[in-house]
């Protein structure tokens, strides 16, 4: 047995809400990708790899879903299934209410750039331009420089695990007291949900969180370079011991800087997120770290608990002692994968290749 | 609406700080009942972190804290003490899930590991989502949200130029690939045990969940053997493709030419109908050979316009773009949220009407409201005689012993 027996998820996603059936297809749902002969615009617009990752464990299935005779070869499908995914600018996607109105125990989940209202709701979107609507881009970069962008699509993940968190409550709902769901999720506001506490900056304080953290964030939370390349160091108030143990470590080790870190001005939680202290605190820490590798740095933060870790880059990751003594990475059919996001102490994730156009028609039809 | 659809759930929710009890609000917020085990004296790091209700610090009084916390109950118990654990023992034998986000080895220090747990309660759901997972040499590194996304190869990538870290301005892993992994898998448990009556033991090490969110890069990787270029704001499949300075202060417009037939719109949007023309640019390949010159177009443009104006042109012209929006634009001005209704005030005696996201999403047209967060042992008395039984008089003695701290 595995979570999601029983329950078949048609996915007519192909961006935004891609991820959402992915996590549902690894525990156990049978996710069939309904696809235009031509196919989802997905396999055209994604890179082999992405597309591998994105619908793994996955089944299609070709149906010719144009106008009113489409949507009814969908409507019968869709007698068999428990959620239906639909996406902005993919197939059907202004038929939801009549996919919930014909089957009332069943979960539609509907994923746009802007949501199905409001005056943006047409609008034309990409990832860049969900992450500066969504708040996250004017978080990141350099205060002299542009905003800045998270890489890799990271508007596509966030919103499908806010998708397949919603659909899985919903589901659990249309499963118990046989009521379906349409459930309406907007990148732009699961962009704007991953703030951490910008919101509540602006509206309890009025400041406004803004790339670089002047005012916000303490001088310590930082990238660094170090002898080899950078470590990502945190230190703040908030985290004392870190901040004793780094101060600590300088000290033992001779270093001028710890005398310099111990001078009353840094006990000042506020001037310590003005840029004076980021400067200050730049160099100090810089001329300590200058000297020592980022495993040294990495090793020394795990016995004196400090709150440091190394840089990586993907390269790195296989000599991840940590990723390899679990045994992290996965082989599917020839792709090296990153394994579950969550280990289940039950047998019950698994991963499966990606599948061709309509390749699993017949099965998937029956 | 307020949802009922959780509400045979119940949480002994040992969660702290911010990606842990992020992950369990979403079921308070529908209608599960969370009860977060707090202690007055380890106080939960982002109820004393702020921001503050007018910047004047208070246990109650932290915004990061409420945002992370709607809907829960308080309930402060010192697990150090033996009736203290003996009171979350019965809690537990009362829910169907435990969750925590401490390090290894902290829940088993407790007494509350997971087979202490399943003794008390075999089907139990139990959560522990520490940094890097519960075994491994590196198991006991302390960190935060940035630190996950520097040893994932994130704050790497997260840069305008190879070689050069920024790193998200935020600790992202902490706001939607954790906790929402962990409620994902969660409510997978949760079925998996309607099924089969077992419960089962999630270890979501947040290294892992993290690098799930960096998946499409790491399978191109595999797939090209080369690591995908950095590229900052650009693209290495479109152009233009930017992040443009506007004419106001610190204004900043994103636009992106995802699709051949959006470029001659754009072109006549910025009035270069040169560029239109020109056939070379017809193309993808053209246009990113390009890159730098019709970078310098697009920003000739955009300085002389506001960020809004410019985005609301090329939108109505098909073009992606957006302005650049803060938080504070985004509570003030954005006509799209608005429409939606996104943001929520929630009465609160210590906070006010403040101010809160809604979830991302609406269900059958409606809003989820949000309940408020709980005050800090709000509701210690209520958890103790209502459910667990206990007479007044049992309850001050647990008191008077120091185990309700």
């Amino acid at each position: 047995m595995r979570p999601y027996d029983q329950i078949r998820i048609l996915d007519l996603s192909h961006w935004l809400g891609s991820y959402a059936g992915r996590l549902f297809a690894d525990l156990g749902a049978e996710v069939i990708r309904v696809e235009p002969p031509e196919g989802l615009p997905d396999r055209e617009r994604l890179s082999a790899g992405a597309f591998a990752f994105l619908n793994a464990s996955k089944r299609s299935i070709v149906l010719d879903l144009e106008g009113d005779d489409g949507f009814e070869l969908l409507s019968e499908f869709a007698a068999t299934a428990q959620v239906v995914v639909l996406e902005r600018d993919g197939p059907c996607w202004d038929r939801a209410e009549a996919l919930v109105r014909r089957y009332p125990s069943l979960v539609v989940t509907c994923v746009s750039p802007y949501g199905r209202t409001g005056p943006l709701a047409g609008a034309a979107a990409s990832d860049l331009t969900l992450q500066a609507a969504g708040g996250i881009a004017w978080m990141s970069g350099r205060i002299e420089d542009a905003p800045l962008r998270l890489p890799f699509g990271q508007a596509a993940m966030v919103a499908g695990t806010y998708a397949a968190t919603a659909t899985a409550i919903c589901l659990r709902d249309a499963e118990r007291r046989e009521r379906g769901h349409l459930v309406d999720v907007s990148a732009q506001e699961a962009i704007a949900h991953s703030l951490q506490n910008a919101v509540q900056v602006w509206d309890l304080e009025r400041r406004v969180s803004t790339r670089g953290g002047e005012g916000t964030r303490d001088a310590t939370e930082d990238v660094f370079p170090c002898k080899d390349g950078f470590v990502f160091l945190a230190a703040p108030p908030a985290l004392p011991n870190s901040w004793a143990s780094v101060v600590g470590w300088m000290e033992t080790l001779g270093h001028p800087s710890g005398a310099a870190l111990r001078q009353e001005r840094w006990s000042d939680r506020e001037w310590r997120k003005t840029a004076e202290a980021k400067a200050a605190f730049r160099e100090l820490f810089s001329g300590f770290a200058r000297h020592l590798t980022r495993a040294e740095l990495r090793d020394g933060a795990l016995t004196r608990k400090i709150v440091m870790a190394p840089v990586a880059r993907l390269r790195d990751l296989p000599d991840d002692p940590q990723l390899k003594a679990r045994g992290f990475f996965r082989g599917v059919d020839g792709t090296t994968f990153p394994g579950p996001p969550y280990l289940l102490s039950e047998p019950v994730w698994q991963a499966a290749p990606a599948p061709k156009l309509g390749e699993r028609t017949v099965e998937a039809a029956e | 609406m307020k949802p009922d659809f959780l509400d045979d759930i119940r949480f002994t929710d040992l969660t702290w700080a911010g990606a842990g009890p992020f992950g369990t609000k979403v079921f308070s917020d529908f209608g599960a009942d969370i009860i977060k085990v707090e202690s007055t004296v380890r106080l939960d790091s982002v109820r004393t972190g702020g921001p503050f209700k007018d910047r004047e610090y208070g246990v109650n009084r932290s915004g990061y804290f409420a945002s992370r916390n709607t809907g829960k109950k308080s309930f402060t118990v010192d697990a150090k003490t033996p009736s203290g654990l003996q009171v979350i023992q019965d809690l537990i034998r009362r829910s169907d899930v435990v969750t925590n986000n401490f390090g290894p080895g902290a829940m088993e220090r407790m007494g509350l590991s997971y087979d202490a747990v399943r003794a008390v309660k075999p089907d139990i759901i139990y959560l522990s989502m520490p940094m890097y997972g519960e075994s491994g040499p590196l198991a006991k590194l302390l960190g935060v949200g940035m630190t996950i996304s520097a040893v994932t190869g994130l704050l790497w990538a997260t840069a305008y130029a190879e070689g050069d870290p920024v790193g998200p301005g935020t600790h992202y892993p902490d706001h939607a690939a954790n906790p929402y992994h962990a409620a994902f898998a969660v409510l997978a448990a949760l079925r998996y045990r309607k099924l089969t009556g077992k419960g089962m033991k999630i270890d979501l090490s947040q290294v892992e969940s993290t690098l799930n969110f960096i998946g499409t890069a790491v399978t191109e990787w595999s797939t090209t053997g080369e690591e995908p270029e950095i590229t900052g704001n650009a693209d290495a499949g479109a152009a233009p493709h930017g992040i443009y300075r506007a004419g106001g202060e610190d204004d900043w417009v994103a636009v992106a030419v995802m699709e051949d037939r959006q470029w001659p719109a754009l072109c006549k949007v910025i009035g270069r109908r040169d560029l239109a023309e020109d056939a070379d640019l017809g193309s993808v390949k053209g246009r990113l050979a390009r890159r730098q010159e019709l970078d310098e177009a697009v920003s000739g443009w955009t300085g002389g316009q506001r960020a809004d104006a410019a985005a609301a042109l090329l939108m109505a012209a098909g073009v992606p773009a957006a302005r650049v929006a803060s938080a504070r634009y985004l509570i003030e001005e954005d006509a799209q949220l608005a429409a939606r209704g996104y943001f929520q005030r929630v009465p609160h005696p210590e906070l006010g009407d403040s101010l809160y996201a809604s979830l991302p999403f609406t269900v059958d047209g409606e809003r989820i409201e949000l309940d408020r967060p709980p005050l800090l042992g709000e509701h210690t008395r209520e958890i103790l005689t209502s459910l667990l039984g206990r007479s007044e008089a049992e309850v001050d003695i647990l008191d008077a012993e120091g185990a309700l701290k």
